[in-house]
């Protein structure tokens, strides 16, 4: 029979558990015990309504966007389940800083937001303002990469979402194909790490809605002939930010 | 979004019952809502972004799979996020326990640890309860439960952080955790 002390005890284990003092071992015994005993499980619920709360000392940290797209592609969801509000401009600009493309262009990209339109007097009639995105999607629908044109700064941001292996002496070489054309090489991109690739006013003027962005395997220096030698294996729209 | 909010709360738990409905907008909707603070609880514990984000992204895995079995009798929406990514990274950490002894960690107290008043006011009522009843431990003590529940530490590692035998931290922990439930049921 239980004694008073050993319910002491109990409550104890219970407490330290959702504190997260106990080691492997004991963790997994009260784990145990909360599967096999109701009271076990409602001492511990009961402790972890005491003490979660002092969660909120904790300040809170935006994840990379990339989490997300990791989580929805393992899921296998609705790519039109976005964890963001739709044409939010702020979305783009929390990925420029986390990929640290520097204040400045952030700081054009927020007096854009603030004003609406871009700034006249730096705006040549051949730029263009906003964002467009692509996912760039692996032949099984999981998102290989995900690409963030910036028009007005003339930049395009690679961002890989699952890491992909490749064999010794090959990389991934990512394109750029306007509708009815031939690819245009955007140049070898990192498989593990964000990409930034410059678009010269050439290039930038094939970015637009329904062109494809695709990624092919090629030799590590890229592709030799200036087309695509290797399979393609992943491919994606450009569509509005 | 202040999740602390009543009508913030609310709607956190009716996202989480409508993902436990396979409510794709919902689930997406509460990781808007929820995963700053989730991800901040993570990499508090873990240390590395590439880590947290590793356990954070296991976490929303786990709440798709099993936003069903929310009782919400039981526990608040973020109490129990909260707690299933707390787990997560508990786990991580005991199973990288080996290479943490090969590299101790330092105790520290990070700005984190202490909310400016501003922060405070915002906080949960049950926040706040809280906050007062560690007020009244001895500060040592109170230091080592905030270290402990932070940094998902064991008894030997809080032990060796805070240069005392275990016993001593042992007691201290337990005599804190009895005195919280006391303070917190009057």
């Amino acid at each position: 029979m239980n004694t008073p002390a050993d319910h002491r005890h109990d409550d104890l284990r219970h407490a330290e558990y959702v504190l997260g003092v106990l080691d492997a071992d004991a963790r997994a015994a009260v784990e145990q015990e909360i599967r096999d005993d109701p009271h076990a499980a409602a001492a511990v619920t009961e402790w972890q309504r005491r003490l979660i709360p002092l969660a909120d000392d904790v300040g809170d940290v935006a994840p990379a966007p990339y989490v997300w797209v990791r989580i929805r592609d393992a899921l296998r969801l609705d790519t039109r389940a976005r964890s963001q509000s739709p044409a939010s401009l702020w979305d783009n600009l929390r990925l420029w800083r986390w990929l640290g493309i520097g204040a400045s262009v952030v700081a054009a990209a927020c007096v854009v937001v603030m004003l609406g339109t871009p700034n006249p007097a730096s705006a040549p009639s051949t730029r263009r303002a906003g964002y467009m995105a692509s996912s760039i999607e692996q032949d099984n629908g999981v998102t290989g990469w995900t690409a963030t044109m910036d028009l007005q700064h003339a930049r395009m941001i690679v961002v890989p979402a699952t890491p992909a292996a490749f064999a010794q002496g090959r990389a991934p070489e990512l394109w750029l194909i306007p509708p009815g054309s031939k690819p245009i090489s955007l140049g070898v991109i990192a498989r593990d790490r964000p990409t930034s690739i410059a678009l010269p006013p050439a290039l930038l003027a094939h970015v637009e809605a329904d062109a494809l962005l695709a990624v092919s395997v090629e030799p590590a220096g890229g592709s030799p002939t200036g087309q695509p030698t290797g399979p393609v294996i992943a491919k994606g729209v450009i569509g509005g930010a | 979004m202040n999740a602390d909010s009543p009508t913030g709360r609310d709607e956190l738990t009716q996202l989480l019952i409508r993902t436990g409905h396979s409510d794709q907008q919902a689930f997406a909707e509460l990781y808007r809502r929820t995963s700053s603070k989730l991800f901040g609880v993570c990499l508090r514990m873990l240390r590395t972004r590439s880590a947290a984000e590793e356990v954070l992204q296991e976490t929303y895995l786990t709440v798709w799979r099993r936003a069903a079995s929310f009782d919400v009798t039981r526990a608040s929406a973020i109490t129990w996020l909260v707690t299933l990514a707390r787990n997560k990274a508990i786990d991580r950490l005991r199973q990288h326990h080996e290479e943490q002894l090969d590299n101790p960690l330092k105790l520290e107290e990070t700005a984190d640890d202490h909310p400016t008043p501003a922060a405070h006011t915002e906080t949960s009522q049950e926040h706040q309860r809280l906050q007062h009843c560690l007020d009244a431990l001895e500060p040592r003590q109170r230091h080592a439960v905030r270290e402990a529940f932070f940094t998902g530490a064991t008894y030997n590692e809080l032990a060796a952080r805070c240069e005392v035998p275990l016993g001593t931290m042992k007691s201290w922990i337990r005599r804190s955790l009895l005195q919280l439930r006391t303070c917190l049921e009057r």
